[in-house]
């Protein structure tokens, strides 16, 4: 029982995180769209005072006229939500988002207005970009960790630890802007841009996918690898000097055998976790590099959403990214519980 | 702990610390990045964050060039920037009435297209009577012996700037030159500034001037592919002042510069301001945020950490719920929202923002070391004799976690330079302050990737890795002597 417990705790624990980080945005937002809604009422009031209103006063007289205004102010204020009190807006606001219920842009993009349309577009684009580029940079990061813990001391080993060490102070929207630079600009391998050609379907979509997605992928994994084979080599190194291994050499097991099947199994709950992380650590990054690359997924939207002041879209995707990542220390928390026995033992021997 | 104790063990760890060659490497690099910090107003431009932002400081620059240096790499070459002041010009007065600047420039062989324009400032002009106004008149004498007129008597007041490459008029007179010495025609300059090829081409056709033209030539053909003309030219400034007595027309503060296409140590961008100064500049920026975000951070994760494990019991449970409750937001998105919410973003905004959402990890870390730590007997002895909570934590056990301290600080400096620079990039930073988040923000902004400006994007980001690989190199050598067997990796 202990495991699921552990679960149920971690589940809510994270129910909660998304409650109050919902709340902050909306807390945040009511304040900015409560300017533009006044802006916006006063308009709309002026324009009725034009027409309606000269009408009312030539037709029916003062008094008429100043309660038809008043009126309508009213419902103009209720129209706008500028009649309730700022921490009940914030409530409303927050609710809503967590109903998934967004609201609309104010300009069309990907050809619809609905919010949760335009997320539903844009959210497995960026999963496509950043699963493929972590499956790359997992097989890539342990294959040339181990291999670097078996030589520890030798030239490929020092090698690998300078080029870690090296790419973890790169930013990796940064890297993106070189490699546009030398691939697509100086040598023509890649496109400019990566956005997706719409008229295409079937097969040729699937080639144009691949052929935009390479070079966000290439820099993402020239990035991350590095370090992550870095991290595998130091673990590696730890779990080879253990009892175990030199019993299971001291019993003939062939080398191979001793490195994937004993030490790498022992060695799996940091590596597991340090994927999800990874996994979670490349959202923040992605915001950029998507920009950088001008690929369609929601690191780009989020910044469209920035520059054209559309807030019910930075809600949405806030809301999203949020979820996204939760979702992610959940898995952690789960797979790590999991493979290790010790940690639910220690978080469910408290409760 | 007594302060020949710390004395001691400074010295071991001096010792220590001499024999990992990275580590020296890292103090090495740091102590260079601080000099150029530090230095950046005598090295560069002074106040430079003030001007950075006024396109009007930066109009003597060509805009979007690359670095001098870059022609030993390429095959065709960039002529460099030339300015001259009034002492390195000729200045004669044919008569009374007239004053003739000239001003020499050569063309080296080698070179592909000439200067990418002219720019004359600081002409000063008291009027008293207006009726006899000075005028001006502007020529080019080419080695080939033609002269290519630029501007012919216009008035002459204090807030002429004479731009040539800039100005649809001149470049409307050089058109009529080309077209009369190719092709023989006459145009009207009046109409020529209407001309298609003039308004496509106002920026380009300065090259014209400087490029072999020949009767029996096309214009066109010369000002879509000029070819350079080398040799020496003069560039001839004709001041009439038919009443000097009245009108002064003061010129000792005059410069004449001839807009290179290639500029300085790292070029410039689209305002022409000069990339190295900002990159120089930068990198006061990077290093205060880098330092002060991770020193306060840590300090702030240290002592809840401790606080949190010393307490134990509920005070524990719920200090490591609120830890979490932080570490699970996704704080770039969150950050971004802040900044795009508040408006006006100071520095220091973004430091607190950045301690906000980067204390957490240590504070885990320093709970589980604390942990440890307290059920040692002396910390019973020092509760036994009557010690405060306080100082038990800040006197036992706080001391004992500094030298993790340290390694954590340097390691997370990398990430702090980042994550300031990516707010930045997004246009989410202070906007008084010249970083290299918000050079490279520019540079996004205007495309410079896609149009192949390198100089504008390699120097920022080579900057950020540099403050990076320092912080990492100093913190990997640390956390090798001070904790080997706390090391987590």
């Amino acid at each position: 029982m202990g495991y699921l417990k552990y679960l149920v705790f971690r589940i809510l624990n994270a129910i909660l995180v998304l409650l109050i980080v919902t709340f902050i945005i909306s807390a945040l937002f009511v304040k900015v769209a409560e300017q533009s809604n006044l802006a916006k009422m006063n308009d709309e009031m002026m324009q009725w005072d034009r027409t309606t209103g000269q009408n009312i006063l030539r037709t029916q007289g003062q008094d008429a006229y100043e309660k038809a205004k008043a009126e309508h102010e009213q419902f103009l204020r209720e129209k706008y939500e500028l009649n309730l009190p700022y921490w009940q807006k914030v409530y409303n606001k927050a609710i809503r988002t967590l109903r998934l219920d967004f609201g609309t842009t104010t300009t069309p993009i990907f050809g619809t207005n609905n919010v949760s349309d335009i997320i539903k577009v844009a959210v497995p684009r960026s999963i496509l970009l950043f699963t493929t580029a972590t499956i790359i940079v997992i097989i890539l990061g342990i294959f040339l960790g181990v291999r670097a813990a078996r030589h520890a001391g030798s030239a490929f080993d020092r090698g690998l630890s300078i080029f870690a060490l090296i790419t973890y102070s790169l930013p990796m929207w940064w890297t993106g802007m070189m490699f546009l630079l030398i691939f697509a600009f100086k040598l023509g391998w890649f496109p400019l841009s990566s956005m997706f050609d719409p008229q295409l379907t079937g097969w040729e979509h699937v080639k144009d996918v691949i052929y935009k997605l390479a070079l966000p992928v290439l820099t993402y994994v020239f990035v991350v690898f590095g370090g992550w084979a870095w991290t595998t080599r130091n673990i590696m190194i730890g779990t080879l000097q253990e009892d175990f291994i030199m019993a299971a050499r001291a019993k003939g097991v062939p080398e191979h055998k001793i490195i994937y099947g004993h030490a790498l199994r022992a060695a799996a709950p940091p590596i597991v976790t340090m994927i999800i992380f990874a996994l979670l650590g490349s959202l923040g990054g992605a915001i950029i590099s998507e920009l950088v690359f001008n690929y369609p997924g929601m690191g780009r939207l989020y910044w469209v959403a920035l520059q054209q002041n559309e807030t019910n879209l930075l809600i949405g995707l806030t809301y999203f990214f949020t979820v996204l990542y939760l979702a992610g220390v959940v898995l952690a928390d789960m797979v790590y519980g999991f493979l290790d026995p010790r940690v639910k033992v220690g978080a469910s021997a408290k409760m | 702990m007594r302060w020949v104790d710390v004395k001691e063990g400074f010295k071991e760890f001096l010792e220590e610390f001499k024999r990992e060659k990275t580590g020296i490497a890292g103090v090495l690099l740091l102590i260079l990045l601080v000099l150029v910090a530090l230095t950046a107003p005598y090295t560069t431009i002074p106040d430079l964050p003030d001007k950075w932002r006024s396109s009007a400081y930066w109009e003597d620059n060509p805009k979007n060039v690359p670095p001098t240096w870059y022609n030993m790499f390429t095959s065709q070459k960039l002529v460099p920037q030339v300015a001259y002041y009034s002492d390195e010009l000729s200045i004669t007065h044919p008569s009374n009435t007239e004053i003739l600047i000239e001003a020499p420039y050569s063309f080296s062989k080698g070179y592909y297209l000439g200067p990418q324009g002219i720019i004359i400032r600081n002409i000063n002009v008291t009027l008293n009577t207006p009726s006899e106004a000075p005028t001006y008149s502007l020529y080019l004498e080419r080695p080939d012996g033609k002269t290519v007129p630029l501007v012919n008597n216009k008035p002459l007041t204090s807030s002429t700037t004479i731009a040539v490459g800039r100005d649809a008029a001149i470049s409307a007179n050089i058109y009529v030159w080309l077209v009369n010495v190719t092709e023989g025609k006459e145009l009207d300059p009046l109409q020529a500034q209407m001309d298609p090829i003039v308004i496509m081409n106002i920026n380009t056709l300065v090259s014209a001037a400087f490029a072999k033209v020949e009767p029996g030539m096309k214009a066109e053909d010369v000002v879509n592919n000029p070819e350079p003309l080398w040799g020496d030219y003069k560039l001839v400034l004709k001041i009439d002042n038919p009443a000097p007595d009245q009108n002064k027309v003061i010129i000792d503060d005059i410069k004449i510069t001839f807009l290179g296409r290639s500029y300085g140590t790292m070029g410039t961008d689209y305002l022409g301001r000069d990339l190295w100064a900002g990159i120089i500049w930068g990198s006061r920026v990077s290093l205060v945020i880098g330092i002060l975000v991770s020193v306060l951070s840590t300090l702030i994760g240290l002592v809840y950490g401790v606080t949190s494990a010393y307490l134990g019991g509920n005070a524990d449970e719920f200090m490591m719920r609120i830890n979490e409750i932080f570490a699970s937001i996704p704080s770039l998105p969150i950050l971004i929202l802040i900044g795009a919410t508040v408006g006006h973003v100071t520095l220091m905004f973004i430091v607190l923002l950045l301690v906000i959402f980067g204390w957490m990890g240590i504070a885990r870390i320093a709970r589980s070391m604390a942990l440890q730590i307290k059920e040692q007997t002396y910390i019973e002895a020092a509760r036994a004799l009557g010690a405060g909570n306080g100082r038990i934590i800040f006197k036992h056990i706080l001391p004992q976690l500094l030298p993790y301290a340290f390694a954590v600080i340097a390691l997370s400096v990398p990430g702090a330079v980042i994550a300031e620079a990516s707010l930045s990039f997004l246009g989410i930073g202070d906007p008084t302050a010249v970083t290299w988040g918000q050079i490279l923000n520019a540079a996004q902004a205007q495309a410079a990737t896609t149009k192949g400006y390198w100089w504008w994007v390699l120097p920022p980001g080579l900057g950020i890795a540099v403050v990076g690989l320092t912080f990492v190199l100093i913190g990997t050598a640390l956390d090798k002597i001070l904790n080997p067997r706390l090391r987590k990796l």
